[in-house]
């Protein structure tokens, strides 16, 4: 039996390398005839892109290949589509061991990953300094993508974060629409309370294995796990005490449901358990699931942490475009990604109306796409609000070790959340944060 | 008569050289790369000869210890649970006079079938917030606040072991009773005439009989309990904090979650191979047969 599994796995292995072998084969000898007989750009070549998502990401590809095929009629465009997991791991193992046949040209980067990739496969990613406008994005969404004053890639889709909330829930608790407006998260949790009073409801859900509510936090203070120069921000980081009391505060008022993964959190606002959702854009798609809750929804900036520099904006997630350096169709896949994703405003409409996908693009926030109203969130502007609120998002540079950073602090949470000295539980994190990163 | 030996030991040699290549080529080889690479340190692809650094820096790393902590108390408390249910179940499945003896087998060696990955899924469902068994505790009133499972240390574990537990057991089960089906029956009919009660029987009859099996089976559970991975990662993804990553999972995250460290990860991986040697060579010593 065990014989037979790996001569089944000789085969499939031998079958893959021949695969691999030819269809490397076949890209070089297409991208050598094409480059000397034929300008960039306007040669019959076809360039691979890896993406998660084919319906979001790969669909924004889609509508950037059509609008790149009007003046490039020959542009061909294959999207190979994977879990995000599968693509980063396939990534890492093909680049490690050095084999470049089977990567592809274009290669979309959760935003986090960015410095990481960068540092730990230097050469390997091109640079686009200066083949796209950047002063016309969002600059915290550039600052994620620069290393070393080089920008490695074209900003994508953004996670602007909004706080999501149900007004009838809030209004049963007295409360009006303009009383969440810029609040702080002290006000936030008093009115929790009431709400949880009044309604029964929970005012937001809490999952202490996920960061993402401690990293708006941090974000919306232009702080970061980490230092630009990738050391623990832990001690001596008035944002970091800041977000964790705060934190601390939400899961001690009894406010918050708790949740253990994705789907208890969709389902715990689809089936109306929680008062508010502090969630990225994105969740614009989750939240509008639920067709019974039309015209109960609104959204209102996210609240701030109490201390100097915070504000009422923040960040949760959202990607990049990368190419490959190695790549034998570089120079067209760098001019695809820049002249559409990377400096068109008719896309970005598309990619709204289309995907409900926002980017940061500013010229694109003055369209008619990104100021309709939306009968679901009871006849607000929701894209105006939110593209107002990206440009207020404080810049950060999310470093190389942000997991690492993220577990450690996940490592202490729990004893955090027992009330131990916030001040010593900082410097345990600290200390294995720099046992992690050596 | 000496040259036709030479021919068939030489046909011999021919069926066992293909594997052989293989298991050189796809186990042995990574194998022994992997040690090199244990020796070095760096990120992605950017490498350096670090000599024992990696080895002094895993006996300080709290990450590790942690992730060594919750293996060996899986280890621990999940392989004798199992292997003794196991038991049992065999023992009753083999009653000659059980009627549906063919559904209660096919029934409990039926998790074996089933995807890693479904059932912790499935699991999860289970122990949520407001999942299945919460939802039964609440409605017989033994709780009036739901339990969260997932999110407290010790009730992740238990569910871990739960879960592992049930997907398990009737794979051991197999073994038992195929074993106890070899079990001369007139040696139960003579210790019955003798007097022995049926637990006696089944301590001082159907374990040592079954000794050989149990150590195999002991063996096959610690391996792979140390090498514990997917429902873990399913389930609670290690968390409440660390609480539940294993071995496994720590060399996931050092290779492709956190800024890839090979060189460290291959380093813990070897940490593995010396704690299921001398796991594995402990129990020979223990259970095997005494020469």
């Amino acid at each position: 039996m065990k014989k037979r599994v790996s001569l089944l796995l000789l085969g499939t292995v031998t079958a893959s390398l021949l695969a691999a072998c030819g269809s490397s084969e076949t890209t070089n000898t297409s991208g050598g005839t094409s480059n000397t007989t034929e300008p960039v750009g306007e040669a019959k070549q076809k360039v691979v892109a890896w993406a998660w998502d084919r319906a979001f990401n790969g669909g924004a590809l889609d509508i950037a290949k059509e609008l790149y095929a009007k003046d490039h009629p020959g542009f061909e465009l294959e999207i190979v589509d994977m879990a995000k997991v599968d693509l980063e791991q396939k990534l890492n193992t093909n680049l490690a061991s050095g084999v470049k046949g089977g990567l592809p040209d274009i290669l979309l980067v959760n935003d986090p990953n960015i410095q990481k990739y960068v540092a730990s496969y230097p050469g390997t990613f091109a640079e686009f300094t200066n083949k796209v406008d950047f002063s016309k994005f969002s600059p915290f969404k550039v600052d994620a993508l620069t290393v070393d004053n080089k920008v490695y890639g074209v900003p994508f889709d953004i996670g602007v974060t909004g706080m999501f909330y149900r007004s009838d829930y809030i209004e049963q608790a007295g409360f009006k629409a303009a009383d969440l407006e810029n609040i702080t998260w002290d006000r936030f949790i008093e009115i929790g309370k009431v709400v949880k009073e009044k309604t029964g409801k929970y005012m937001i859900t809490m999952n202490p294995n996920d960061e993402s509510l401690t990293s708006i936090l941090l974000q919306s203070a232009g702080s970061w796990y980490i230092t630009p120069d990738n050391k623990g921000n832990f001690v001596d980081n008035p944002a970091m005490t800041e977000t964790l009391r705060v934190y601390k505060a939400i899961a001690d008022a009894g406010i918050a449901k708790p949740v253990t993964g994705w789907s208890e959190y969709v389902g715990s606002f689809n089936s109306g358990d929680v008062a508010t959702v502090v969630s990225g854009v994105w969740q614009v798609t989750g939240i509008m699931e639920a067709k019974d809750q039309s015209g109960k929804w609104k959204v209102a900036p996210i609240p701030k942490l109490n201390i100097d520099g915070a504000v009422n904006a923040s960040n949760e997630g959202g990607s990049s475009w990368f190419v490959l350096e190695g790549s034998a169709n570089k120079e067209a896949a760098m001019d695809f990604l820049a002249t559409t994703i990377g400096g068109s405003s008719e896309f970005y409409e598309r990619f709204l109306k289309e995907k409900g996908g926002v980017g940061s693009y500013i010229p694109a926030f003055s369209s008619e796409a990104y100021s309709q109203t939306s009968d679901f969130f009871g006849g607000q502007a929701i894209y105006t609000d939110f593209t107002k609120w990206s440009k207020e998002v404080p810049g950060i540079s999310l470093g190389m070790y942000t997991q690492e950073a993220k577990d450690s602090l996940k490592n202490e949470l729990p004893n955090i959340l027992n009330g131990a000295d916030l001040a010593k539980s900082l410097a345990n994190i600290q200390k294995l944060f720099e046992q992690q990163v050596q | 008569m000496n040259s036709k030996l030479t021919r068939s030991n030489l046909m011999g040699w021919q069926f066992v050289l293909l594997p052989s290549i293989i298991i050189v080529l796809f186990s042995f080889y990574p194998m022994i790369q992997s040690l090199f690479l244990s020796f070095q340190s760096g990120r992605g692809n950017v490498y350096h000869y670090s000599g024992m650094d990696n080895y002094v820096r895993l006996f300080g790393d709290p990450m590790f210890r942690q992730a060594v902590w919750n293996t060996l108390l899986y280890l621990v408390v999940q392989v004798p649970l199992m292997l003794f249910l196991g038991l049992i179940i065999a023992y009753f499945l083999n009653i000659p006079k059980l009627k549906f003896k063919g559904f209660y087998r096919t029934a409990i060696f039926l998790p074996c079938v089933t995807s890693l990955v479904s059932y912790a899924v499935l699991f999860k469902s289970i122990f949520a917030v407001d999942g299945v068994l919460n939802g039964m505790l609440l409605s017989i009133g033994l709780i009036h606040e739901p339990v969260v499972w997932l999110m407290d240390p010790v009730w992740a574990r238990v569910v871990i072991v739960v879960a592992i537990t049930w997907r398990w057991t009737g794979y051991n089960m197999i073994f038992y009773l195929s074993a106890m089906q070899n079990i001369d029956s007139s040696v139960y009919e003579a210790a019955s005439i003798d007097g022995a009660s049926k637990m006696r029987q089944f301590f001082s009859i159907t374990v040592p009989m079954l000794r050989p099996i149990i150590l195999f089976t002991a063996i096959i559970s610690t391996n792979g309990t140390l090498q514990l991975f997917d429902e873990v990662v399913n389930l609670t993804n290690g968390g409440p904090g660390n609480s539940t990553m294993t071995i496994s999972q720590y060399i996931y995250n050092l290779s492709f979650v956190y800024t890839p460290n090979f060189g460290y990860a291959a380093t813990v991986s070897y940490a593995i191979v010396v704690m299921v040697a001398v796991l594995a060579f402990l129990q020979l010593k223990v259970g095997g047969e005494k020469k």
